[in-house]
């Protein structure tokens, strides 16, 4: 019994960090209604600042020097002092910072996203939160850090009489979160301030009425948020050991059960519910170590159990369908009717065939055939949030996780224990299993991740928008630590990876990256196409038929759907299971690209990266999905630019060029890429289809200047910054990057009047049919 | 014989009774209307009937069916069909998809077929869609989305929909609000033409004068009790619904509607309806 109290007790000192973080959630979800992901990146990138100005006397600011030049540098640390700043300068410095973080969130991304769906808020707090991990990369480094303390790091002997030894650093943390609990409760209660930005959150028109700026509390509750972050980070943060970017930015899930816990609304129930998170926490991590705790959960309880809880209090408390006079959510942008399939299915063939002969063997620049194959299984990802998110309006940050349950149980149904390959290669980790035929194996593992799917889906029945989404990542948690990285649930050797037989087809040798090394076999990347170009064809005859109408339907408006005679919460799993089916197919592909699956490939924060990507392209459209697709993480595009601009190391920019992009895509275009493009490139097709001699004259004599400056821009510009470029082709990017810039500005000025950059309600309709771009908006 | 019967429905909200011990009949093949000022208990009323709202105590029967614990899915299924005041279009889909999605009736298997095969629908739906859109006179926008539209083809385009889902019951809530004269005349005419159809109508309106012009039978609904029930000739001249919307109650609706009732009240029988 002692026992179970201290562990409690022990685990109020991380309790207090969810707790404070969990707070600035709830401010600023009152403030500005977005769910800040991000919050956990505030508070890593001011405990590294109070860090990095303490230990090495440097002021590192929250951005990176984007000028391609050498000569013309953008100022990005500050030097303090030679050897550190004391405590007190450095907290002072931290602090600045946070709030310089905070307004810069507010007034650079969540201000103009403020009438933006909710999709298009978490995207952008996605964005911040990548920025923020890829500019602290940059800045302080990758590897962790251990602060040191600034509360007392002795221990209370036989604290309470339990005859343990208790950190007085958690004491303080927890004195700490009390207090600032009270006074938060104290100021939002009864300050004007506080009053003001209730009255605000309830009815953002009457407060304007009242004469309050809501942007301006906005602003105030932002800087709150953030200074609250790093304050309980320098706090509490030395605690749980040595911080990395990405290990602090993960805080922000359990700061979310506590959150949600408090309903979002309530502080000091949020509190309350971030101190009594730890103390399970920690007592569910003393009785994993027990014979009677059960041996499959013992490596995930701690992370999942809390979870698993909080969306089950969710699901309870929620409605089958929304209550009349929910307030209604903005819309997400149009899901356009897939017109001329099969034209694009041949160009894309033609294409990926083409490149696959061209790339083979091809020496170095086969890298191109390995990043156009990740690009391609990407694709079917996405095509899978095109299902779940684009076209029933569901947020699934769960959705690579289903593809790794596929790829998983893939891996073990084919697992024979054979210790060679047939070509006679080692396997360094057999395991022995049914030995099924791939397509046997593949089938399976597919339906396992519809059923997983269907599960996943279950809380979405009483569960909407953001709130789901978080939920959503509460599942791709579990099942990462639950199963992916569990040996005893998959059967196979933790955190190694696990081999996955070639493929073959009638004969014909499907092999992949194991066997290949990095010369390629086309026979794969044929294979990848095929079934690519079938989960297409899937996609985009769910949306022509009557069972897409139907998830347009559910997401367009609940109640209208179920007066129609649509069963919401049915039409809803079975959305969820055909998405899942595709995320499956996906997953069996990763598996064969790989030779072998291994948990590394599919914890969540890739699954939030990919529905990001998924996003930027265009999450309502096939289309969308090929563009998320080519720009994915080590995809066609981010492998171009690593090859031609080798020196300037684009790698270690790929996730603040992605967190701006989506920042970006979200406030300008929240549509997304291809639905920009593709009246661009109607209008090309048909130009080309209709031109002649002269009329090729003419749009020389018109676009020629253009692509000249272009061209002029590459060729100077680039060579400032990279040594070591491409003489033919940057002029040649430089060029058509012009064109077509000047095409998307043609096309905003001659039909974007009437949806101004600020108008996100209003998706331009050019692309539901095929009449001529650029088309009106209503 | 009644096609939708209620007995004593009672519906709460906390302590207010927003219906209280309401019972009608809405027999087959008529048009029946319900009236009552703002904040009545109207839309609470079509919102217990077609399961959005759950009933506190009382009964529902439709066609012979108690409808108790079914779902709003299933009870369109057996042809009870509502529109909502407030345009809940599907503002994703055209016109004409609108009208398939409440048209069609899948089944559990329908998703399979709709994956591996390019886009088909069957003739019978077609027709029927194409006749929702025939009796609205909706055929030359349907193809446009919802947004594209002006307020008074939105609500025709809600009317439709509910139609297209063949319905044995329409009930109406205030298809009426918002448009102007001749529209909302026009409305009536169609009305009557659905009964043609043989489609049966339950009008929801505050707009006495449509619901005294083409309902067959009228209830009067105020602070969640009926009030008063008849033809258009008795309700016009019963002192309780004469009390109810020009006494007590306040608010713009009874501005507007209050002149109308007055002027007809107090004999002069119009053609037309006018209001506003």
């Amino acid at each position: 019994m002692s026992d179970i109290i201290f562990f409690l007790l022990a685990g109020l000192g991380l309790g207090s960090l969810y707790a404070m973080l969990g707070a600035g959630l709830v401010i600023v979800y009152r403030g500005s209604g977005v769910i800040n992901f991000a919050q956990g990146a505030f508070a890593m990138y001011g405990v590294f600042t109070f860090d990095e100005a303490r230990r090495n006397g440097y002021l590192r600011l929250p951005w990176f020097d984007f000028l391609p030049t050498h000569t013309v540098n953008v100022p990005v640390s500050i030097k303090l002092s030679d050897e550190g700043v004391s405590t007190p300068v450095a907290f002072v410095l931290a602090i600045a910072m946070a709030v310089l973080i905070g307004l810069m969130a507010h007034f650079l991304v969540f201000r103009p996203l403020r009438s933006a769906a909710p999709l298009g808020k978490v995207i952008g707090s996605l964005g911040v939160m990548l920025y923020l991990q890829g500019v602290a990369q940059l800045n302080f480094g990758g590897t962790g850090r251990q602060p040191e303390a600034i509360t007392p790091d002795g221990v209370f002997q036989n604290f309470l009489g339990l005859d343990k030894a208790y950190p007085q650093g958690a004491f303080w943390a927890v004195v700490l979160a009390v207090v600032i609990g009270a006074v938060l409760w104290l100021l939002f209660q009864f300050t004007r301030f506080g009053l003001a930005t209730r009255a605000a959150s309830s009815n953002e028109k009457g407060a304007v009425l009242l004469g309050y700026s809501p942007q301006l509390l906005a602003a105030l509750n932002w800087v709150i948020a953030s200074v609250l972050a790093t304050l309980a980070a320098i706090i509490v943060g030395p605690i749980g050991g040595s911080l990395t970017p990405i290990g602090l930015s993960a805080l922000v899930v359990a700061s979310l059960g506590a959150a949600l816990i408090g309903r979002l609304t309530s502080i000091p129930i949020t509190m309350a519910g971030g101190l009594l998170l730890g103390a399970v926490q920690s007592l569910l991590g003393f009785w994993a170590s027990k014979d009677w705790f059960p041996t499959i959960l013992s490596s995930g309880a701690r992370d999942v159990v809390p979870l698993v809880a909080i969306g089950l209090v969710l699901f309870l408390r929620g409605k089958k369908l929304p209550l009349r006079g929910t307030v209604e959510e903005k819309r997400l942008p149009l899901a356009p009717y897939p017109v001329r399939i099969k034209q694009h299915m041949i160009v894309w063939s033609v294409i990926v065939i083409v490149a696959a002969f061209l790339f083979e063997d091809a020496g170095p620049r086969s890298v191109f055939a390995l990043a156009l194959v990740t690009s391609l299984i990407a694709t079917i990802l996405m095509l899978s949030s095109v299902v779940i998110t684009g076209y029933i309006g569901q947020i699934s940050l769960a959705q690579l996780s289903l593809a790794g349950v596929a790829a998983f149980i893939m891996a073990r149904m084919m697992a024979d224990g054979a210790k060679l390959t047939p070509d006679g290669a080692v396997i360094p980790f057999p395991v022995s299993g049914p030995g099924l035929p791939w397509p046997i194996a593949a089938l399976i593992g597919i339906l396992v991740a519809v059923i997983v799917g269907v599960i996943v889906g279950l809380p979405a029945v009483r569960i909407r928008g953001v709130q789901l989404a978080v939920v959503t990542i509460a599942f791709a948690i579990s099942l990462q630590t639950l199963y992916f990285e569990n040996s005893k649930a998959t059967g196979l050797t933790a955190g190694a990876p696990a081999n996955v037989k070639p493929a073959s087809f009638f004969g014909i040798d499907l092999k992949s990256i194991g066997d290949r090394g990095l010369k390629d076999r086309p026979e794969f990347m044929i294979f990848v196409l095929v079934v690519l170009l079938g989960a297409i064809a899937l996609v985009a005859n769910l949306r022509r038929n009557g069972t897409g109408r139907r998830f347009l339907a559910v997401r367009a408006n609940e109640r209208a759907a179920a007066a129609a005679g649509i069963n919401v919460s049915r039409t809803k799993l079975l959305a969820f299971g055909i998405a899942a089916g595709i995320a499956g197919i996906g997953g069996v592909m990763l598996g064969f690209n790989q030779n072998d699956v291994s948990s590394a490939g599919f914890v969540y924060q890739a699954s939030l990266a990919y529905l990001a990507f998924a996003y930027l392209g265009g999450i309502t459209s096939v289309n969308g999905a090929i563009v998320g697709g080519l720009l994915a993480p080590a995809g066609l595009i981010t492998v171009t630019g690593a090859y031609f601009f080798a020196d300037a190391e684009i790698e270690n920019y790929t996730a603040i060029l992605g967190g701006l992009g989506m920042i970006i895509t979200a406030i300008q275009n929240p549509n997304g890429i291809a639905p920009t493009l593709q009246p661009l490139f109607q209008h090309f097709g048909r130009w080309l289809r209709a031109a002649r001699g002269p009329e090729w004259a003419a749009a020389g004599k018109r676009l020629g200047p253009t692509f000249v400056v272009g061209a002029v821009l590459g060729y100077l510009v680039w060579p400032l910054r990279v040594e070591t470029y491409s003489q033919f082709w940057m002029p040649l990017l430089g060029g058509f990057l012009a064109l077509m810039a000047r095409g998307i500005y043609k096309q905003a000025r001659a039909g974007g009047h009437g949806a101004p950059p600020g108008a996100h309600g209003a998706p331009p309709v050019a692309a539901t049919t095929s009449t001529p771009a650029p088309a009106e908006v209503g | 014989m009644a096609l939708l019967k209620t007995y004593d429905m009672t519906v709460r909200y906390g302590g207010l009774a927003a219906n209280a011990d309401v019972s009608i009949e809405v027999p087959a093949g008529k048009l029946v209307g319900l009236i009552g000022p703002n904040g009545a208990g109207k839309t609470t009323f079509i919102d217990a009937i077609t399961g959005f709202t759950a009933i506190s105590s009382g009964r529902v029967e439709f066609d012979g069916k108690d409808l108790a614990g079914m779902t709003p899915d299933r009870r369109a299924h057996l042809g009870l069909v509502r529109t909502f005041q407030s345009l809940e279009l599907f503002e994703d889909l055209t016109v004409r998809e609108n009208l398939l999605v409440a048209s069609e009736r899948p089944t559990w298997w329908s998703f399979l077929l709709d994956l591996v095969r390019p886009p088909r629908t069957s003739p019978a739906l077609e027709a029927r869609v194409t006749g929702a859109l025939e009796a609205l006179g909706l055929e030359g926008i349907a193809d446009r989305l919802p947004m594209d539209l002006s307020h008074g083809q939105r609500k025709l385009v809600g009317v439709a929909r509910a139609l297209a889902a063949a319905p044995k019951l329409l009930l109406l809530d205030e298809p009426a609000a918002g448009l102007d004269t001749v529209e909302s005349q026009l409305l009536g005419q169609h009305m009557r033409g659905f009964l043609d159809g043989g489609t049966t109508i339950f009008l929801i309106d505050h707009d006495m004068g449509l619901v005294l012009n083409v309902c067959d039978y009228i209830y009067v609904l105020d602070f969640g009790r009926i009030i008063a029930e008849g033809t258009a000739a008795e309700i016009r001249k019963d002192p309780a619904v004469i009390q109810a919307y020009l006494g007590q109650s306040a608010g713009e609706m009874q501005a507007q509607a209050g002149e109308s009732v007055a002027a007809r009240v107090s004999g002069t029988e119009t053609g037309g309806a006018t209001h506003g």
